[in-house]
């Protein structure tokens, strides 16, 4: 798709540092300094005003007027009226006081996680343990990967919502817990871990071409008929043929797809 | 004349993200559309033309997104075109005179003064302002396969943990797709060729057969594809996948030595918007006196130099004209390879962004038009075809899973789930939530109320698009792209309470169903 210029990115930068005070509060991802909650958050976007300017990423606000007059009465020369124009403003909610924990795949070695404890749960928990659980407590995620059974353990912060992970096994399923793990142990806090909650289960991609699943006979589908057939691979010939196929595309330690690069994942030619 | 052994099929994917702003005429944004109407979508459309009319019989597939499909059917943006064209005419008129002095530069004046002349009669005159028709007639009569995308170009990837949400871009995708084109398509774009597996059987309930993917789509795919990307696969699920074809995706998109590249042909980067006069040029750039592409370029690449020479039609045509050689001898070549090694015939599958050709690329529809010709005309061993005829033609191929895979940077997600845009996605998943929240709590509503949830399911679908995440990694338009997932979730979620709390602002509603008027058709029942 067409995009704009560095220069103009550069200008209207400029210029919306110079406008004035009402600037989005970014969702900060490494701080939960903000109180900010979702209804706070959609307070502050009252739908209609009656400013007169807008937040604009593009060029400057013409203040435009609503046509009100119908064909007929233009045709009359009567005067438009003038309505003011409905002006919004949004920001994004600092938090949804869930207790949620979610994990995405972002290559077939980097998990994201984000995560959040309602103000009920937290509050429950300070109820159970003492109002002073989250100090005396530090929190962790647990990866586990289901398909190779087995599980670790990384210690994060109160002051991050989401996190990076790096993980050693593509095409695995894996799954996150969120927990809490004591400081120091209290004669409330006397346990060695307690769960909060867990994340959706996700398979990270695969990252290679998988010659190394003995594969001996590989199926065909009639996608018209439905009918299915086998085909033993093992045969001098197929192995052969393949290899060929492969060999094309130089799937060598230095296979790297990334040599292209697409306008919708990189602007050529820049 | 050489036996025919395999095939090329070219995919053209048309896409922008939905940009309507009734409320202001000053959004740069919108022009998007504009530029790429004039120098993709219309030189496509005329190429084809005169294939046709010169009897050259050729396939080719492109996918027109149902954003991009809602924007060229949108009246309001249809003016906008005319009156950008008519602007542009004006310009290049008083580029005439300007440049009388010199002969070459004079010359490229009266040549944009003629190509935006004549896409304003096209495109009032022939077309009748109706984009879509014109595509559509293409595929009546055969050419031309037109498939379906995602509603708002989601990313599957990231939007299937909650999985109602990606059967829902599927869902308005090819409901899109019918209110235009009068029946079903037989093929998807996948957003980003953001491939899950999980999408399969939604794919398969909307009656999708094939879906496009990158290399590693096929080549990682489990069990391991035995003919490459030389033929397609099909999921267990019974949706059949084509994997881009690696060599010719190099020739044409290569950042070293890819054919856009070519010193022939036009610079994009040097543009009359930065060069002229800035009072002469004031009227014809931004409204607040920003500099802009106005789309009058009278320079050619030359090299890697900061001298550039005048760009020279006929050059760039021969240009165009030896590549298009170049791409035939190198797919002759492996198609006689890989033909002694695949059952079936093979299929050579090169997808493109559509606005590759012509925006980026300005001579890309001209040299597919000589591609096509060649094809027809000189001794090559292979035809042009469509996917679906592929699979009609050899229904019988692998059962394999695809490899989960995108054709972003690195082959993944990193493109629209990195540190950039990462606080986006808890807002997107928690609105996709809410959203089937509201149809089950909501089923079948009526009056207010159902207007009111349809427009939670539109402003859901637009936050979702991709090209908001991209545009932040990509660091341009940066605060644009901000702004609007920002409107999106906003409007969502004010309305989403208003619903739940029986208090639906009736002006706020129809306010935002202006601005966001896309779907007309839209159940949020989808969502259930």
């Amino acid at each position: 798709m067409p995009r704009k210029t560095k220069e103009q990115t550069e200008i209207e930068k400029e210029e919306n540092t110079r406008k004035p005070a009402k600037k989005a509060t970014t969702v900060s991802k490494k701080t939960t300094t903000k109180k900010a909650t979702e209804k706070a958050a959609s307070k502050k976007a009252p739908a209609k005003k009656k400013a007169t300017t807008k937040s604009k990423t593009s060029a400057t606000k013409k203040t435009s007027t609503k046509k009100t007059a119908t064909k007929k009465s233009a045709s009359r020369k009567k005067p438009t009226t003038k309505k003011p124009e409905a002006v919004e403003y949004y920001d994004l909610p600092y938090r949804y006081n869930q207790t949620v924990v979610k994990v995405l795949a972002q290559t077939p070695n980097t998990l994201f996680i984000y995560w959040d404890i309602s103000d009920k749960d937290r509050k429950a928990f300070e109820e159970q343990y003492g109002e002073n659980f989250f100090e005396k407590t530090k929190p962790v995620l647990i990866i586990r990967n289901d398909t190779l059974d087995y599980s670790f353990e990384v210690e994060i912060n109160d002051f991050a919502n989401s996190w990076y992970l790096h993980i050693a096994d593509s095409k695995c399923d894996y799954k996150i817990e969120l927990g809490r793990r004591p400081i120091t142990k209290t004669e409330k806090i006397n346990f060695d871990y307690i769960y909060v909650s867990s994340s959706n289960e996700i398979e990270v991609p695969n990252d290679k071409v998988l010659f190394n699943q003995n594969q001996k006979m590989v199926y065909f589908r009639d996608i018209k008929t439905g009918i299915q057939t086998q085909k033993d691979i093992t045969n001098i010939s197929f192995i052969r043929n393949m290899g060929k196929i492969y060999d094309i595309y130089d799937l060598g330690e230095n296979h790297n797809t990334n040599i292209l690069s697409n306008p919708s994942s990189g602007s050529i030619y820049q | 004349m050489q036996e025919k052994k395999g095939y090329v099929s070219f995919v053209l994917h048309a896409h922008l993200p939905f940009i309507h702003h009734p409320e202001s005429d000053d959004y740069l944004e919108e022009s998007w559309l504009y530029e790429a109407i004039s120098e993709t979508y219309i030189p496509l459309l005329t190429n084809f033309q005169k294939l046709v009319d010169e009897g050259v019989k050729f396939r080719i597939t492109m996918s027109m997104t149902p954003p991009l499909l809602s924007m060229l059917d949108n009246k309001l943006l249809q003016k906008k075109y005319i009156k950008y064209l008519k602007k542009l005419i004006e310009l290049s008129e008083k580029e005439i005179k300007r440049t009388a002095g010199d002969e070459r530069l004079n010359k490229l004046s009266h040549y944009y003064f003629d190509r935006y002349s004549n896409d304003l009669h096209l495109f009032k005159d022939v077309y009748k302002c109706n984009l879509i028709e014109a595509f559509k007639h293409f595929q009546d009569i055969g050419v031309l396969e037109i498939i379906t995308c995602g509603a708002t170009h989601g990313y599957f990837p990231i939007l299937y943990v909650n999985e109602k949400t990606v059967k829902a871009q599927i869902a308005v995708g090819v409901q899109t797709y019918e209110r235009y084109f009068g029946r079903k398509p037989r093929g998807i774009w996948l957003p980003e060729c953001g491939y899950v597996p999980e999408a399969d059987k939604y794919l398969k309930e909307f009656g999708i057969d094939y879906i496009i993917t990158e290399t590693h789509g096929i080549l990682y795919a489990n069990p391991t594809p035995v003919y490459g990307t030389a033929a397609p696969i099909v999921s267990p699920e019974g949706v059949v996948a084509f994997g881009r074809d690696l060599e010719s995706s190099r020739q044409v998109w290569s950042s070293i030595n890819g054919y856009p590249g070519d010193f022939n042909y036009r610079e994009f980067y040097r543009d009359i918007g930065y060069e002229a006069d800035y009072d002469y040029i004031k009227p014809y750039i931004a409204h607040n006196g920003v500099r802009v592409h106005t789309g009058i370029k009278y320079h050619r690449i030359t090299g890697k130099t900061e001298f550039k020479d005048y760009y020279n039609v006929q050059w760039a045509k021969d240009s165009a004209e030896k590549q298009a050689g170049h791409f035939l001898d190198c797919r002759t070549a492996q198609i006689g390879t890989l033909a002694q090694y695949t059952e079936n015939p093979p299929i050579i599958l090169c997808p493109y962004d559509a606005e590759l050709y012509g925006h980026w690329w300005y001579e890309g529809p001209y040299w597919l038009y000589v591609l096509f010709k060649k094809v027809y005309y000189d001794d090559c061993n292979f035809e042009l075809i469509t996917p679906s005829e592929y699979i009609d033609k050899y229904p019988n191929m692998q059962v394999a899973s695809p490899c989960r895979s995108s054709w972003g940077a690195n082959g993944y997600s990193e493109v629209w789930l990195n540190p950039s845009n990462d606080y986006a996605h808890r807002h997107l998943h928690v609105a996709g939530d809410r959203m089937c929240e509201l149809a089950y709590l909501y089923p079948n509503a009526k009056g207010l109320k159902k207007k009111a949830l349809n427009q939670c399911a539109r402003e859901l679908l637009l936050a979702q698009s991709s090209d908001w995440l991209f545009i932040i990694t990509n660091g341009t338009m940066v605060d644009y792209a901000k702004k609007r997932i920002k409107d999106h979730i906003g409007r969502f979620t004010k309305l989403y309470y208003q619903i739940k709390d029986d208090n639906i602002d009736e002006e706020f509603l129809k306010d935002i169903s202006k601005k966001d008027c896309v779907f007309p058709d839209i159940d949020y029942m989808i969502y259930k």
